[in-house]
């Protein structure tokens, strides 16, 4: 081997080192950057130029660089995003609804329980205006509490309607964006180099298009193709499909595909996903069920009164007026009355009988046409809501959780570890350090050797 | 790490937030995601509580007035009392015309004095009328009424559908109840009375007349009582003059209330007039034939007044039985209530509430937690192989 070529070797080296020193600044560099991913350097011996067993070796060259990777952990993070989104919407929502139908001096529970309990003290003096006017009361606060409890469920749908427009809208800019990469990314790995910072990126915004709605991955030679969990296309290659919304027969936003079919209940996991479940499923069942109490009890109590007399001997009319339907009960069931002498404590028609009372209170251990009591109604409800919010919240902990371990693992493999670009900046250093000496000497050498005839 | 370290930090602060918060409310279940089954079950339970302390107020509501009731009906035992004491004494011989006149009048006295208790209300009630219990159920009997209205006009004038007049005939000791219909004039009532005449309802001698207001008479001078709730009449009263004396007339009805002051109790809350005091043994009645006895009966007749006097007593002492027993019941339900609602309110703190002492502990945990977490925070985050490379 000549001086010439033992100095390109070591030239050779000291390049090789130098990228890999880059390498390595960079991965320090973006050591805390979001989704990025950990470089390594590929070296490579150089290809010997004479037969085996008759020369030292040609010395190293730099192949490039490789992005570390792993598409299984990727994917499985991608999936908890998606859940995690979900979770987080439904959990938000809830938490908001679950102060109207906690017990306090206003809630439904606490108001039905004072109607009865102004019935019951009526029982004890029927002529006593001031106990008919606490009865009206006691039953306007009841209606008001249905009225609230309603309103409450009805604002958030509404929220959760404008918040449907806003994702769709990040949807779509998202898939906007993974579309615009994808090409670059293709022709990357068609010349086999890795895909770098731009995989980064396109892994980035798919994690943030699952935090949105469900999202399918199918890597492909042209470039991936997204579609939403049910296979509604958002990516193919080069070209996006938005998806659109439109005002429905229920007054509520519907999410089209690109071709303008109404994909609403077909879209899971995210924040869409999440919210539209709150709002198309979660909600109206509260909703239903609230209107049905409140068309059920308001019924029932009218009947009741009709049993009656009033105090001044007429028959009881309605208290509660409702509307035709079961539908919109509980948010305009109102009173029908407000004079106290027309509350029906007597059974005869005499001011001073309190006979009706009796049929008036029996409304708290009689079944419904639903099966159980007012009261059993209730606390069905409040079940039902605390149930709902518990569930979302752990399903909430339980993806925050599994998302850290999943990011922990990606982490270990595709993060940068400081440890390990200090040891490997240190090994680089010197491999350039001893690469240069390697030079020096070689020029000490060519000295040594031109100075040979002088 | 540092992801695994904030998660830890979240998490423990969270458990101290909880911990405080159960402290400072003295709750475990802050919000229904807590605990949805103590939610629910709360719910119910305080239905319960609100029920039991509704049955308390009306325990203590009834408790006062049947003590009312009591001392009235206590009070006209003293005056029965009283009464066969004096009959006993006119029933004697030798009592002189000024004696004789002595003891009808203190009878008189006596029996106005039960009128007064018979008419005793309680907070605007009057506790013996039934639920006709916004005027006082026992009047003075009288030959003539007149409407206070004024503006009848003539027997075709309409009157009011569904308003009732009641005549309370102490001839017949019946009580005509006349309930308008749509229709209705006073010439239709008039015919009614008329019916009743027949019947044997009212006495002979019931009349109704129009001029300008409306006059319910008996022309024999029959007592009679009147009440309408036809606004068209306003109310009826005694005509000046007309009244019978030491003649009385229930006007009341016989409706008796209840109250519920238990899930699965309830009290009667009055007692009507007609039942104590002219049904049975008549305890008015007896009071005014010992008067008509002692006004110009003979001895034997005064006695046998006196006697029928001394009945009434043991019936009304047998009426009050089943009423002291109520107010027994009263008071032994409101004990009941009192043990009720410490039980609720204990099951309610084991649904929803935490002791003292479980949430300091729990509190105490919380900040050790913490404390251990933020420590070992602190000395993980900055280890790095830069830190020895110095």
């Amino acid at each position: 081997m000549s001086l010439s070529t033992s100095l390109s070797i070591a030239v050779q080296a000291i390049a090789a080192d130098t990228g890999a020193l880059q390498v390595t600044n960079n991965n320090i560099a973006n050591a805390s950057t979001p989704g990025y991913t950990r470089r390594t350097v590929l070296l490579q011996q150089a290809a010997p130029s004479e037969p085996t067993g008759t020369s030292a070796g040609n010395g190293v060259v730099l192949e490039g660089y490789q992005s570390v990777r792993d598409e299984l952990i990727q994917s499985q993070i991608q999936n908890q995003t998606q859940s995690q989104g979900s979770a987080n919407s439904q959990l938000a929502s809830l938490q908001q609804i679950q102060p109207v139908f906690t017990t306090s001096t206003e809630d439904i529970g606490t108001q039905m329980s004072a109607l009865f309990a102004s019935l019951s003290s009526l029982s004890t003096n029927p002529t006593s205006s001031a106990t008919r006017a606490g009865v009206l009361t006691a039953a306007q606060n009841l209606a008001t509490a249905f009225n609230t409890t309603s309103n409450a469920l009805t604002t958030q749908q509404t929220g959760l309607n404008s918040q449907v427009t806003q994702d769709v809208s990040q949807i779509n800019d998202l898939t906007q964006q993974i579309a615009a990469l994808s090409p670059q990314l293709a022709a990357l790995k068609k010349t086999g180099q890795d895909g770098g910072t731009l995989q980064d990126q396109q892994d980035q915004l798919v994690l943030r298009l699952s935090a949105l709605t469900s999202v399918s991955v199918t890597k492909t030679e042209g470039g991936d193709t997204l579609t939403t969990g049910n296979g509604i296309p958002l990516v193919v290659g080069s070209q996006s499909f938005a998806l659109q919304t439109t005002v429905g027969a229920n007054g509520m936003q519907q999410v089209l595909d690109a071709n303008s079919a109404n994909v609403t209940s077909s879209l899971t996991g995210g924040d869409l996903g999440g919210t539209i479940q709150t709002r198309d499923q979660t909600i109206p069942s509260l909703v239903n069920q609230l209107d049905t109490l409140a068309n059920q009890f308001g019924t029932a109590f009218n009947a009741a009164q009709a049993k009656g007399f009033d105090q001044n001997g007429n028959a009881g009319q309605n208290l509660f007026t409702l509307p035709a339907s079961v539908a919109g009960s509980a948010g305009s069931i109102s009173m029908t009355v407000t004079d106290p002498t027309l509350v029906a404590a007597s059974s005869d028609g005499t001011t001073g009988s309190n006979g009706n009372v009796t049929n008036l209170t029996a409304l708290q251990t009689t079944a419904l046409p639903s099966g159980t009591t007012p009261i059993s109604a209730y606390s069905k409800l409040v079940y039902q809501v605390g149930s709902l919010t518990a569930n979302a919240s752990a399903e909430s902990k339980a993806t925050t959780s599994s998302l850290l371990q999943l990011n922990n693992q990606l982490n270990s493999v595709s993060g940068v570890s400081i440890d390990q670009e200090s040891v490997n900046l240190i090994t680089y250093q010197q491999a350039y350090a001893a690469a240069a000496r390697v030079v020096t000497t070689i020029q000490q050498l060519f000295q040594v050797t031109l100075s040979m005839g002088t | 790490m540092i992801p695994d370290v904030q998660f830890e930090m979240q998490q423990s602060q969270q458990a101290l937030s909880s911990a405080l918060q159960q402290v400072s409310t003295g709750l475990r279940v802050n919000q229904l995601s807590d605990d949805p089954n103590a939610s629910a079950a709360m719910v119910t339970s305080l239905a319960t509580s609100a029920n039991v302390d509704q049955y308390t107020k009306n325990v203590n509501a009834l408790q006062s007035q049947m003590q009312t009731v009591d001392s009235a009906l206590s009070a006209v035992v003293t005056s029965l009392n009283s009464a066969i004491t004096a009959g006993t004494s006119g029933a004697n011989g030798t009592n002189s015309s000024a004696n004789k006149a002595a003891i009808l009048t203190q009878v008189q006295g006596i029996l106005s004095n039960v009128i007064a208790q018979a008419n005793t209300s309680y907070q605007g009630v009057y506790v013996f009328g039934g639920s006709a219990s916004t005027t006082p159920p026992f009047v003075n009997a009288a030959t003539s009424f007149v409407s206070t209205q004024g503006s009848v006009g003539s027997l075709s004038t309409p009157l009011t559908a569904g308003s009732t007049t009641t005549i309370s005939d102490a001839g017949t000791g019946g009580e005509f109840v006349f309930q308008a219909k749509a229709g209705d004039t006073v010439a239709t009532l008039a015919t009614a009375m008329a019916a009743a005449v027949t019947a044997g309802t009212l006495s002979a001698g019931a009349n109704i007349s129009v001029s300008g207001s409306v006059t319910v008479s008996n022309t024999n001078n029959v007592g009679i009582a009147v009440s309408t709730t036809d606004p068209v009449f306003g109310s009826m009263t005694a005509t000046t003059g007309t009244e019978i004396q030491d003649s009385y007339l229930y006007v009341g009805n016989s409706t008796v209330n209840s109250a519920k002051v238990g899930d699965s109790l309830s009290v009667k809350t009055n007692l009507p007039g007609d039942q104590v005091f002219t049904s049975g043994a008549d305890v008015i009645g007896s009071l005014t034939g010992l008067i008509s006895a002692l006004k110009g009966g003979t001895t034997t007749q005064i006695g046998t007044a006196t006697g029928a006097v001394n009945t009434a007593l043991n019936y009304l002492s047998a009426q009050r039985v089943p009423f002291d027993n109520s107010i027994s019941q009263l008071n032994a339900q409101e004990s009941f209530l009192g043990q009720e609602t410490v039980t609720l309110s204990s099951q309610q703190t084991s649904l929803v509430g935490i002791s003292l002492a479980d949430a300091a502990t729990n509190l105490s945990q919380a900040q050790q937690t913490n404390s251990a977490v933020l420590a070992a925070a602190a000395k993980s985050i900055p280890m790095t192989l830069l830190d020895y490379l110095k």
